[in-house]
């Protein structure tokens, strides 16, 4: 009886033994991209045709639509998530809510946490963590090199030093939300080597007429219109603070894709060169 | 019986009632009148218990103001003027409220709304009722909460507040009928009346309560005198009899010139 | 005239709607149990109960997945449907019957304010990480606001209705003001989860917040049925309460703590979900009269089976997402409330 009982453990264990090595030795096939960023990088690594869902973040590039969708990354259901019966899960950091977090470690699919930031040591951290989790290591090298060079050779271009710029988040019945420090726009200025007026406070919040027109901002930069909420660019220069303002006077309004400008991903050299270009066809 | 002594009520800063003293007698009508602000009402809620108040109220040897709540429904029922309702109840739920905490069937309720002539009415919504008709409903679910006039050797009471204002003449007849019945079974009855003509014919004690204090208590004809009458109510009244010993009162048209 | 001996005990008789009531209490109890069915049977992950139930009779073991989809996902989630539901739609009916109006909902006492405040603080000034702290001050500001709000409303031992409802528009823009403090100060992920929490949901819905908000939902509600005499005696008015024999104060005191613990402890766990305290207990009044004891009882089973089955859309209308059930409650719930409204317009005025 109790040899039955040794036998019957020792072969579970072997069993587990075996199961842990599978796990191992097999990369993930079926993967969850939970953060716009990652499903990015997850193309760019040529990895797409392991991903099975993404969240309603990734809309880069367009055939990702065509994908599941799990919802909101701080909003992810559980049933949901094992519903796309994933073997991996690639989650933004902040990704939640806890108590689904809990429920799928129980279930023992892996999920990887991304670490999310905004200057370039960030981009390449993220890559190296997804191409990682990906089992794909040197192609993450390879990608983490040629976004870095991107990166690099657009950054701090000369004289972008004195463009003042005023990130609009939204801008509702006159109200302005604009970018304070930390946030992914404060980074993205940065790095293209010109000024976020808005060092005031932290996070997207309302900015106050008479804080704007102090701010003298030479270019309003804001994301591509698109959807009935959007602002078209008159609307936005008739605001009688943004009006009184450099970037007002000489109808300087700058419009980027959202996910391209602050999703700090693979793009986002692209993104430093672009919105560079932008600035300096400004008049102001 | 019911006695009070040296009743006084404030509300607030203000004195509405002031060391009153009477009392009311089981198996009798005890009416009280006077002109309007002269505290009927408010002395009807300190005797229900609704209000605090200075001096004693003892109804059947219970202090009133120590008695629970649940020890005086079993003692006495109180007709409001009027019962606004908020909840579509059916005329039958309402009557069976009176005996929220006792056991009841509807054939109880059936036969207290028969006696107030609303025969057939259980179905009806409340709300869709007359206010004549409400307060008969009501008078059904007081009724039907002190059912025996008479329990275990002890009185019931009966408290009304104005309990014929909102009737026709017939109903009122009709319900001053039961009330009688009710005093003449052993109960006590203890009543708001603005009809003095309807007072002098069923009641059988009056209480005249006139700024704030008791004018005077008797019986009717002891109380409705002329002089009485027209210094309590402010007016010049002539009491008038009618044959076989009536009684009927008529307001006198120069009311202001004396 | 007949002493109440002597009469005999009553047939059915027109006007008493007791019998209808007591069929509608099973039909519900029925419908309940139907939608839990249903609800633990269906999913996104394509989990099959019956599969399962019958692997298990013949000994086998379930799958690991199958196992947390059923028991730690659908059971505990069906379960805090049923307690949430209950709660809203009795706490409902125990107000409008207090205040004497059917458009009473617990947001007249400042539980949702309350509430509101207290999520907001938990997620803007941190600790929005740790799985337990925003129930635990949604509850705590429920709770706080409520009893507040009582004592404001109460004098020399008299609660006045009426100053808890003027105090409860004064503490709840007061509450809302705070929580705009806070949500000036929150950054846009912290907006974002405040602006879910607001919607409300049952995901998240584990064993462990059972165990914690079980008791303090359950017990309140198993305790209504003792009021329900009390709040229909109470439509007569407060002073004719007393006349027959209703200990008003009490009454009042009980309905105030009862609806704080079992909404408190609702919308804790589930966040802002309208209709079903307001929408549930006019339905059932409308089908079987506004007797308290059966309308409690009746709102519970509705009110439960409704949430449930709010929740089960929300699990698998856009799977593999989610939709918080707030705006499927609403997005029911407010249109089938206005079609029943001029419906019934003119027949029963409420």
């Amino acid at each position: 009886m109790i040899r039955k009982i040794t036998a019957l453990f020792s072969g579970l264990s072997v069993a587990l033994i075996l199961g842990t090595g599978a796990t191992q030795a097999e990369p993930a096939e079926r993967i969850v991209s939970a953060g716009g960023s990652i499903t990015e990088i997850i193309y760019a690594l040529g990895q797409e045709h392991r991903l099975v869902a993404r969240d309603s973040t990734s809309n880069y590039p367009a055939e990702v639509s065509e994908l599941p969708n799990i919802g909101y990354v701080r909003r992810l259901s559980a049933e949901g998530l094992l519903s796309v019966n994933p073997d991996l899960i690639l989650a933004e950091e902040g990704a939640g809510p806890p108590e689904t977090l809990a429920v799928l470690e129980e279930t023992q699919i892996p999920i990887v946490s991304v670490p999310m930031g905004h200057n370039r040591a960030a981009v390449m951290d993220k890559i190296r963590t997804v191409a990682k989790a990906l089992d794909v290591p040197e192609q993450g090298e390879q990608l983490a090199d040629s976004v870095g060079a991107a990166i690099d050779s657009a950054t701090s271009q000369e004289g972008l030093e004195n463009k003042r710029v005023l990130f609009v988040l939204s801008m509702q019945s006159g109200r302005i939300l604009a970018a304070g420090t930390n946030t992914a726009a404060q980074g993205i200025i940065e790095m293209v080597g010109a000024t976020n007026v808005v060092q005031g406070f932290e996070g997207y919040k309302p900015l106050g007429d008479e804080a704007i027109i102090t701010a003298a901002p030479d270019v309003i930069l804001m994301m591509e219109a698109g959807g009935f909420l959007s602002v078209p660019d008159a609307d936005v220069l008739a605001h009688p603070a943004i009006a009184v303002t450099p970037a007002g006077q000489n109808g300087d309004v700058l419009r980027m894709d959202g996910m391209l400008l602050l999703g700090f991903s693979v793009r986002t050299g692209q993104a430093i060169t672009d919105l560079a270009a932008g600035l300096r066809d400004a008049n102001g | 019986m019911l006695n009070v002594r040296n009743l006084t009520v404030n509300l607030g800063r203000q004195t509405i009632l002031e060391n009153l003293t009477l009392t009311a007698q089981v198996g009798q009508i005890t009416a009280v009148v006077g002109p309007s602000g002269a505290g009927k009402s408010t002395l009807l809620a300190a005797l229900t218990g609704d209000l605090s108040f200075d001096g004693s109220v003892t109804l059947n040897g219970h202090d009133i103001a120590r008695t629970s709540t649940t020890r005086l429904a079993e003692i006495r029922a109180v007709l409001p003027q009027a019962t606004p309702m908020s909840f579509p109840f059916t005329v039958l739920e309402v009557v069976r409220m009176g005996r929220i905490h006792k056991t009841m069937n509807n054939r109880m309720a059936s036969e207290a709304l028969t006696r107030v002539g609303l025969h057939g009415f259980e179905g009806r919504f409340y709300q869709e009722l007359s206010g004549g008709e409400q307060q008969r409903v009501q008078l059904a679910r007081v009724l039907v909460q002190v059912w025996e006039p008479v329990a275990q050797g002890s009185s019931r009471w009966l408290f009304l507040d104005e309990p014929v204002s909102s009737l026709d003449i017939g109903h009122q007849l009709q319900v001053m009928r039961i009330i009688q019945d009710f005093a003449v079974r052993g109960g006590g009855v203890v009543m708001v009346m603005h009809d003095l003509n309807l007072t002098a014919m069923c009641a059988d004690s009056v209480i005249l309560l006139s700024n704030k204090m008791v004018m005077h208590q008797g019986s009717p004809r002891d109380t409705f005198r002329d002089d009485l009458l027209s210094s309590a109510y402010g007016c010049k009244i002539a009491v008038n009899r009618a044959p076989e010993d009536g009684m009927f009162l008529l307001p006198q048209v120069a009311c202001a010139a004396s | 005239m007949p002493t109440a001996e002597q009469i005999s005990p009553a047939t059915v008789c027109d006007g008493d709607r007791s019998a209808t009531t007591r069929r509608i209490v099973w039909l519900l109890g029925a419908l309940l149990a139907a939608s839990m069915i249903v609800a633990l049977a269906t999913g996104s992950a394509g989990t099959s109960l019956w599969q399962a139930l019958s692997d298990v009779l013949q000994g086998r073991e379930l799958s690991l997945r199958d196992r947390v989809v059923l028991l730690d996902i659908r059971a505990p989630r069906v379960l805090m449907g049923c307690l949430v539901g209950a709660a809203l739609a009795v706490s409902g009916a125990v107000l409008q019957g207090l205040f004497r109006n059917p458009l009473a909902d617990p947001g007249i006492v400042g539980v949702s304010a309350g509430a509101s405040l207290g999520a907001v603080g938990a997620i803007v000034l941190g600790g929005a990480l740790v799985v337990w702290t925003v129930p635990v001050s949604a509850f705590l500001g429920a709770w706080i606001t409520t009893i507040l709000l009582y004592r404001v409303a109460t004098r020399r031992g008299r609660t006045s209705v009426a100053t808890m409802l003027l105090a409860g528009i004064a503490l709840t823009a007061f509450a809302m003001a705070l929580t705009g403090i806070l949500v000036y100060v929150a950054d846009d992920t912290q907006l974002r989860d405040f602006t879910f929490w607001t919607m409300g949901s049952l995901a998240g819905s584990t064993w462990s917040k059972i165990y914690v908000a079980g008791p303090i939902i359950a017990i309140p509600l198993l305790l209504t049925p003792f009021l329900a005499k009390g709040l229909n005696g109470l439509t007569l008015g407060e002073a004719a309460a007393g006349h027959i024999g209703i200990r008003v104060q009490r009454l009042k005191a009980c309905a105030v703590l009862i609806v704080a613990a079992a909404t408190g402890a609702a919308v804790a766990v589930s966040g802002g979900i309208g209709f079903v305290g307001i929408v549930v207990p006019h339905l059932l009044r409308l089908a079987s009269g506004p007797d308290h004891r059966y309308l409690l009882i009746n709102s519970a089973l509705l009110g439960a089976a409704l949430l449930v089955m709010a929740d089960l859309i929300c699990r698998v209308i856009i799977a593999p997402a989610e939709l918080p059930i707030g705006i499927v409650t609403a997005v029911i719930g407010a249109p089938f409330f206005l079609w029943i409204l001029l419906r019934q317009r003119g027949i029963v005025d409420l």
